[in-house]
């Protein structure tokens, strides 16, 4: 637990030191991030060797004081966050195209860092509200770095995420006048199916859906996702809209009456089909590259809908293990897709998808990173989308009655198999190639590439993964 | 220690090109030396190692290797006697494909890339003939897409990028469906490693609309890759890749790989008894009937040389599908044996098209005329190809159909006899003008783009000397394997042994 | 009791006029306003349901105070966002200003 604490604890530091002494050196950052990933390492081997850890702050016990849980998703979520965050450090070190050297990037980075952390060690409703708005406010702060053309779509992203806190806060407090507590534990035992119970729940819902830009609340994520520098992109896609998602899940999972449940399952993965086929679509169609990424995003989290639809649906655990596997094959794969999108954009000099022409020249480690993250989107073998596909695939076969639900995944499968070719076979255009304005700058290209491979490796090691999952629960 | 090495023989089949494939993209364009020198190494290497594991199974050794991958099924490769069929072809015919590649592509711009993604599409090959389960064959046979994508698009031309689009929604289609289809068989009963005479047995009452809509997604996903209509349209697009892409994806690797496939899930994942208790069989049988004759006619409409070919080649590997389909012992021998003599002698067509087109500057079947006078070597070899595809005895194509038409005797579906007489006479009437054509008709004054890439004189210098080797050894090993189809080292005999195990466990 | 629920319905409707004004003002300041509306509105909410029993609940009354810290702060950011906006339809644009909030 302790390793937790100080994986969490490092970046805080970090950054108020980078604050205070007014620096933005990108290699401290570096360091407290790989400082940071080997303690949560060292958190995540605690876990698998002695179970699920509990630390009370302060010494005080719930109700009152704030609690933390480390199980086996929390640990493998700091390992993922510690991880992704030093990938994009690294890069947004590296690349001369970054737009974030010697920017406030640095310390913004390590507070997002802090409050990912905080937020899933948390089981508490209101220790969740304040981390969320935490979030919210540094993702907006980054999306601005980009320059004075980004403040519009972050103003417009602020005063969603703060309408969106502030639905999930009476939310929480609808629940407190009900039971009493906060501790989502303690509720879990005393919850009720009552009206007011029903309504808290529809206002967290709705709150949490917005801020993780789940269909069909999803309209402002494209602008201030495509809007921002190229690494925070990777990080608003790859982490911050997770962290509401597992709030949601959390309180589906663990709070929700049975027989609602059963019945919000269904919304849930409809909506989740919906977000496949629509946020597909729209990648299909748009004219720039990075707005075809962060649509994807959108499709992409239809999947994690789908999961948590059927889960609560049937309310069958193993759907969980297939939830978090696309959380974090996601993740990575759209670190390095963003990474080799802005890339490409920065050094051919221009934002249309239509400028990657012959890429695949110019520019061939970015673009085969894009193929390669995209591939693990699309769900091919052995990358880790493919495997968490087929977690999710299992229980969709195992009864003829939930057949249907297979079509969606196969939809959502052909939609984005659609967009990720769309770009490489416009890249593969050698008729007139589309020559850069920069020197393609390699080795940024391999940073970019990285995190495609740490995807595709992740299907190595997948089975010990899910039967882990699968036997101490999440 | 005959157990360490047994276990890492298939991956180092897999290895052996996908290595120096790694290693040829990192080469810059002027390194030409090196990159040949690669080429052939690993070439010759994956041959040898072929021969080793030939030796090992004929001794009584099993290889194997595996490791942990999904629940319930794990990444196996194993070498059994289905599989080394295949993969003997496919490194027989990457070394003359590689040799063939070379010549062809001389001073062409991009090699690197190509030969990069040329290996991988043969290591995504041998990965597919040595999957020793369901799930291992479908992340080679997606990998198998990905890889010759590049390839088809090679060219970069307009034309070339709608082709490599329509292959990739064809094949990333097919390869959904198999993931569906796979899916639906592990969420039952696991991937458990393919047996003869399948393994499905134990589940046959219990889920029987679940067995018939796998089958179904699996043989939808499969058959994009074989080109079963209505799902081949990609195949004849194909043709704008360059002639050694064409033979390889024509006689080897794509088309090969999903008639391989068919013959995995039919008789090693489903086998015999279920696939008649589920009714499966008449489908099947049905639409490989069809596309062959289907096939056969769309090439005598064709204009074009390689799109000509590429129908046929659409006709002749719904031969395997109808020799599965049928069931039966000698049927599903002249399947697998099928599989081996028309990659022989559709290489060879597809090298002689290319010598054609890169000699002379052939592309359209009215300037084939004369062309035996100039390149008498290659139109033989054509020649011999073409009597191989309409099964005039004694090439391998006669033996194939022989044991078709005796196989669909001796399970009762005489019909089948008609579709193959039918055929043998639409393949007549596609070939045999190309063959007068070719000998007997003047030849023009001017070629339409004659290029000097031999000494210019018919015979062996009529072209560049890499380019007439390999159709040379192609031409002649077909023609072994059929003189020599009663011996015991001929696929034939090997296809024998395969099916004997399927249908005497 | 009543003044209990008077307060309740109260905090209720605030948050609703909020959100409503949100959804239909196109104004960034007012909008600024409107979420703050909604702000006000929780925290009566909270505020109502700290002061049911006889004792007043002192865990609701912590939450308000460190939801309007957070408030507070989210709106200044939020104002500054606003007329660096403004700012830069009006004239024109110095980006390592911004940058630097």
């Amino acid at each position: 637990m302790s390793a937790a604490l100080l994986s969490l604890l490092v970046p805080l530091f970090t950054a108020l030191l980078l604050l205070l002494l007014r620096l933005r050196a990108g290699g401290l950052v570096i360091a407290a991030n790989a400082l940071s990933l080997g303690l949560a390492v060292m958190a995540l081997s605690t876990v698998v060797s002695t179970g699920t850890q509990q630390l009370n702050l302060g010494g005080w016990d719930a109700p009152l004081g704030i609690r933390f849980e480390l199980g086996p998703l929390t640990a493998s979520l700091l390992v993922f966050t510690a991880l992704v965050h030093l990938l994009v450090a690294v890069y947004a070190e590296r690349s001369r195209h970054s737009q974030t050297r010697d920017t406030d990037f640095w310390p913004l980075s390590c507070l997002l860092h802090t409050s990912l952390a905080a937020l899933w060690l948390s089981r508490d409703l209101f220790n969740w509200y304040v981390t969320l708005e935490l979030l919210g406010l540094v993702a907006v702060a980054m999306v601005i770095l980009s320059g004075p053309k980004a403040h519009a779509p972050a103003l417009r992203y602020l005063l969603l995420s703060l309408a969106a806190s502030l639905c999930y806060l009476l939310g929480v407090a609808l629940i407190y006048g009900q039971y009493g507590v906060l501790d989502i534990r303690l509720l879990a035992d005393m919850v009720t199916d009552d009206r007011v119970t029903r309504l808290a729940l529809l206002l967290l819902t709705l709150g949490l859906m917005l801020k993780a830009a789940l269909w069909p609340l999803h309209q402002w994520l494209p602008a201030a996702h495509a809007s921002a520098p190229t690494a925070v992109s990777a990080l608003l896609s790859a982490l911050v809209v997770k962290g509401p998602l597992f709030i949601l899940w959390m309180l589906w999972d663990n709070l929700a009456p049975v027989e609602l449940a059963r019945q919000a399952g269904v919304f849930f993965a409809v909506a989740g089909i919906a977000a496949l086929i629509s946020g597909g679509w729209a990648a299909l169609r748009t004219p720039w590259i990075k707005v075809l990424v962060a649509y994807s995003t959108v499709a992409q989290l239809g999947y994690a809908l789908l999961a948590l639809g059927l889960l609560l649906h049937w309310q069958d655990p193993t759907l969980s293990t297939a939830l978090w596997l696309f959380v974090i094959a996601h993740g990575l794969a759209k670190v390095s897709m963003f990474l080799a999108a802005g890339e490409m954009q920065a050094t051919l000099g221009s934002r249309k998808v239509s400028a990657l022409k012959g890429a695949s020249q110019t520019m061939p480690i970015a673009m085969f990173a894009f193929a390669v993250a995209g591939g693990s989107l699309v769900g091919l073998p052995p990358s880790g989308g493919f495997v968490a596909k087929w977690v999710l695939l299992q229980p969709l076969f195992s009864q003829p009655s939930h057949w249907p639900w297979a079509l969606g995944v196969l939809l959502g499968t052909l939609a984005s198999a659609a967009y990720v070719f769309r770009v490489v076979a416009i890249a593969f255009d050698r008729a007139d190639p589309n020559r850069p304005d920069y020197d393609p700058d390699t080795s940024a290209q391999w940073l970019a590439m990285l995190p495609a491979l740490v995807v595709w490796a992740m299907a190595l090691m997948s089975e010990p993964v899910i039967r882990w999952f699968g036997e101490a629960g999440l | 220690m005959t157990g360490a090495w047994t276990t890492f023989l298939p991956l180092a089949l897999v290895l052996s090109s996908l290595l120096p494939g790694l290693i040829i993209f990192t080469l810059r364009e002027d390194q030409v030396r090196l990159r040949i020198s690669l080429n052939l190494l690993a070439a010759t290497l994956k041959l040898c190692l072929v021969g080793v594991m030939l030796w090992g199974v004929d001794r009584g050794l099993s290889f194997r290797f595996a490791i942990d991958f999904l629940p319930g099924g794990g990444l196996v490769l194993q070498a059994d006697a289905t599989s080394l069929q295949f993969i003997t072809l496919s490194a027989v015919l990457w070394l003359a494909t590689t040799v063939y590649a070379i010549g062809y592509l001389e001073n062409s711009p991009l090699r690197s890339r190509f030969f990069g993604y040329f290996s991988l599409c043969v290591s995504a090959t041998m990965g597919v003939a040595l999957a020793g389960n369901m799930v291992t064959f479908l992340l080679f046979y997606e990998l198998l897409t990905l890889a010759t994508f590049p390839l088809v698009v090679h060219r970069g031309s307009k034309k070339a990028l709608h082709a490599g689009r329509v292959y990739l929604a064809y094949t990333m289609g097919g390869g959904a469906l198999l993931l569906m289809g796979v899916a639906l068989l592990h969420s039952l009963i696991g991937s458990p490693e393919f047996q003869p005479g399948g393994y499905l047995g134990p589940m046959l009452d219990a889920h029987r609309p679940s067995l018939i809509l796998a089958f179904a997604l699996m043989i939808a996903g499969l058959g994009v890759k074989a080109a079963l209509i209505p799902l081949h349209g990609w195949l004849p697009q194909a043709m704008v890749a360059p002639a050694p892409v064409s033979a390889l994806l024509h006689a080897v690797a794509v088309v090969k790989a999903g008639a391989f496939g068919i013959i995995r899930v039919v008789f090693d994942v489903y086998g015999v008894e279920q696939m008649q208790a589920l009714g499966l069989a008449t489908p099947l049988l049905a639409l490989a009937a069809a596309t062959i004759l289907y096939g056969s006619l769309k090439a005598l409409q064709q204009q074009e040389l390689k799109k000509r070919l590429a129908y046929s080649t659409i006709s002749q590997v719904s031969y395997i599908t109808l020799g599965v389909a049928l069931l039966g012992p000698l049927a599903a021998v002249a399947a697998l044996a099928h599989l081996v003599h028309q990659g022989l002698m559709k290489v060879t067509l597809f090298y002689c098209a290319g010598n054609f087109a890169e000699t002379l500057g052939i592309h359209r079947i009215r300037e084939m005329d004369g062309v035996g006078k100039r390149m008498p070597v290659t139109m033989t070899a054509f020649t011999l190809g073409a009597l191989g595809m309409i099964g005039v005895p004694p090439t391998a194509g006669f033996i194939t159909k022989w044991y078709l038409g005796i196989g669909a005797l001796d399970v009762g579906q005489d019909w089948v006899l008609l579709v193959l007489v039918a055929s043998g006479l639409l393949n007549a009437a596609y070939f045999m003008p190309l063959i007068y054509r070719g000998w007997f008709s003047a030849p023009p004054a001017q070629w339409p783009e004659e290029r000097n890439l031999g000494n210019g004189k018919p015979g062996l210098g009529e072209t560049h000397w890499m380019l007439l080797a390999p159709v040379i050894f192609t031409t002649v090993l077909s023609l072994l394997v059929g003189i020599f189809a009663n011996t015991e080292l001929s696929p034939l005999a090997w296809s024998q042994l395969i099916i004997d195990r399927q249908f005497d466990p | 009791m009543t003044h209990v629920s008077l307060y309740l319905l109260g905090g209720i409707a605030l948050w609703v006029l909020g959100l409503h004004a949100l959804m239909l003002q196109r104004s960034a300041l007012r909008r600024i306003m409107a979420v703050n509306v909604m702000g006000s509105g929780v925290f009566m909410v909270m505020v109502a349901l700290a002061s049911r029993g006889a004792d007043i609940d002192p865990v609701l009354q912590a939450l308000v105070v460190t939801g309007l810290v957070v408030a507070a702060s989210a709106t200044a950011f939020a104002l500054r966002l606003a007329t660096a906006d403004a700012g830069d339809n009006a004239d024109t644009k110095q980006p390592a200003d911004q940058e630097r909030r």
